[in-house]
């Protein structure tokens, strides 16, 4: 028995199923996560994982199934829609526009306006902005540089730091992260994996989508394995092993 | 903790960037550079022709520059989006043309009624075409370059089929009121760096001017942050026809009558002046102000061209020559930021 099983799922999905022409991407699938748990979602390429992953965050209405927010179902007309829930999701090209500035990017979509007629004029309050991007980005533990910087000058890692930090700052309730320490080195995959730690320990959801087993093994609570658009497994990390997990994906030891 | 250690080393990089060389910092402002190159040609053409520095000829460049720089901000905002709006031209003649008509039939109220209908009548078709670009773009999925060719087309075609090829006289003389007011300012031209400047704050400290940038930086990030990707298309190509329309009126103003070639080839010209102030053609990227210096340059180099008895037909040339330097200096601003 695990503290999991009596927490309520604060993210909830319910026999989803999505088909592309006659290609049933994902069947059947359910899967949750509870407040402050830290939730591995592994599988082969083709696995359905992305189509799942895009149902979660309101890319794709699902062609059957429920989604649950604290219980409640929820229709997701668009990814904003999911993120206003507070359901924010983190993809593999990051989502950044490289011309603005870290401030702006951390702030887009959901902007600090000017006091009085200017901001009613439309006019940003960028000075706010910039100092609460930089705390923000300090809380959840990101190193990056002066928010006045554009994100097109800073290096890969640090992209992908400025992009966490900001869904992990927006983030009420589950935080959605599909491989974000692909083409990272160790050092900054670390920082990565802490700070998903640090997000979960707040008490958010978070869903981690990855390749790399070691980094799923080493920061996960539980583990779902998906294979051929289903989800074959679903465990506490305690029941694999590298070798099950590996197992478990390609469906070689099912089971085991 | 490694964190730690990346943070010091990385302010440090930030440190050093916000506080480059004196040479780097002036290689790296293409406004600087620009503005430097306008002293130098006013330098040049005033040496060449005294004339060049007389109120009146300063006059004539600020309503040439006025005609230019509405065209050029509305292709600012459009090229920031990363589109192109090729119909600016067109539209300006198309709204002159429809705005003589629209006077034609109140010239029994007075001068200022009249002009201030007239505006209206231009704005609105303006913003029509605008319209029609953004619906060829949002609803036919055009590219921009393709949807704005289509009513660049269409526009010019109307303004024949509306004209029969020569200009819509209606007995309104406006040309009093772009007679210079205030020293070589008239009053549309100070309406018009007005909206200049207006538009450049809108497009640099807006949210509108952010979600534009958003746009053509990455339109997938921009939606995905629930920005109307598609309603902001409709914003900005309306406003784009908006201040060719405006341009229209301004180009009946000076001319007492709606002619269907008074703007022709001028959306090029618009074009080059945002390319002139560094703006980059795939969108995320333009300065309000190097479009108005872009503007500016391409002014006098026609004007200090004609001071010099060179045949108006090198303009075409000169503008050509202004478009290659300053597309190199990007290119080079590109090299040293990488050494950088």
């Amino acid at each position: 028995m695990t503290a999991t099983d009596v927490r309520a799922p604060l993210y909830e999905a319910r026999h989803l199923s999505k088909s592309y022409g006659s290609v049933r991407a994902v069947r059947d699938v359910s899967l949750h996560v509870s407040a402050g748990e830290l939730v591995g979602l592994v599988g082969d390429n083709g696995a359905g994982k992305s189509t799942l992953v895009k149902m979660l965050s309101g890319v794709y209405a699902p062609d059957e199934g429920e989604l649950l927010v604290d219980g409640i179902e929820k229709h997701w007309k668009s990814p904003h829609e999911a993120m206003q829930a507070g359901v924010e999701t983190l993809y593999q090209d990051s989502g950044l526009a490289l011309d603005l500035t870290i401030g702006a990017n951390v702030f887009l979509g959901r902007e600090k306006m000017q006091r009085g007629i200017l901001g009613k004029l439309g006019f940003l309050n960028q000075r706010e902005m910039d100092k609460e991007a930089a705390e923000d980005l300090e809380r959840t533990g990101i190193a990056v540089a002066a928010s006045r910087r554009k994100v097109g000058q800073l290096s890969g890692g640090q992209r992908q730091a400025v992009a966490i930090g900001r869904a992990v700052a927006w983030a009420k309730k589950v935080i959605i992260l599909d491989e974000p320490t692909n083409h990272l080195g160790a050092r900054q995959a670390g920082e990565v994996l802490s700070v998903m730690q640090a997000a979960r320990d707040r008490g958010l959801g978070v869903i981690f989508i990855s390749h790399t087993l070691p980094h799923i093994l080493q920061v996960c609570d539980r583990i779902v394995v998906m294979r051929l658009g289903a989800v074959v497994r679903d465990a506490p990390t305690s029941a694999f092993t590298a070798e099950t997990l590996l197992g478990a994906i390609t469906g070689l030891h099912v089971g085991e | 903790m490694s964190l730690l250690a990346e943070r010091s080393s990385t302010v440090a990089a930030a440190d050093a960037d916000r506080e480059p060389s004196l040479v780097r910092r002036i290689v790296g402002n293409q406004q600087f550079i620009l503005l430097v190159a306008f002293i130098v040609l006013f330098a040049f053409f005033t040496e060449r022709n005294s004339v060049f520095l007389s109120v009146s000829e300063i006059g004539n460049n600020v309503t040439e520059f006025c005609t230019l720089i509405m065209l050029a901000v509305g292709e600012t905002f459009v090229i920031a989006t990363g589109g192109i709006d090729l119909s600016v031209a067109s539209t300006a003649e198309f709204a002159g043309i429809v705005a003589a008509f629209g006077m034609e039939h109140s010239a029994s109220h007075g001068q200022a009624f009249i002009i201030a209908l007239g505006t209206v009548i231009a704005l609105f078709t303006g913003a029509f075409v605008g319209l029609v670009n953004a619906l060829l773009i949002n609803v036919l999925k055009l590219v921009p370059f393709v949807a704005t060719l289509v009513t660049l087309g269409a526009g010019a075609g109307m303004c024949l089929v509306l004209t029969g090829g020569s200009p819509v006289d209606n007995d309104i003389n406006a040309i009093d009121m772009t007679r210079p007011l205030l020293g070589p300012f008239s009053w549309p031209a100070m309406i018009i760096i007005g909206i200049t400047i207006i538009s450049g704050l809108y497009l640099h400290l807006s949210r509108f001017g952010r979600y534009t940038f958003a746009i053509g930086s990455n339109p997938f990030a921009a939606r995905a942050v629930g920005i109307n990707v598609t309603l902001h298309t409709y914003l900005v190509y309306i406003l784009s026809g908006i201040l060719a329309g405006l341009t229209g009126m301004y180009l009946f103003m000076q001319l007492g009558s709606g002619s269907p070639t008074s703007a022709d080839g001028a959306e090029l010209t618009a074009i080059a002046a945002v390319v002139i102030g560094g703006a980059r053609l795939t969108g995320g990227s333009a300065r309000l102000t190097g479009t108005v210096l872009g503007a500016a340059i391409l002014t006098i180099v026609s004007s200090g061209l004609i001071i010099m008895n060179v045949s108006p037909n090198f303009n075409q040339v000169a503008v050509a020559i202004c478009i290659a330097l300053a597309a190199s200096l990007q290119v080079l601003r590109r090299g040293t930021r990488k050494e950088a």
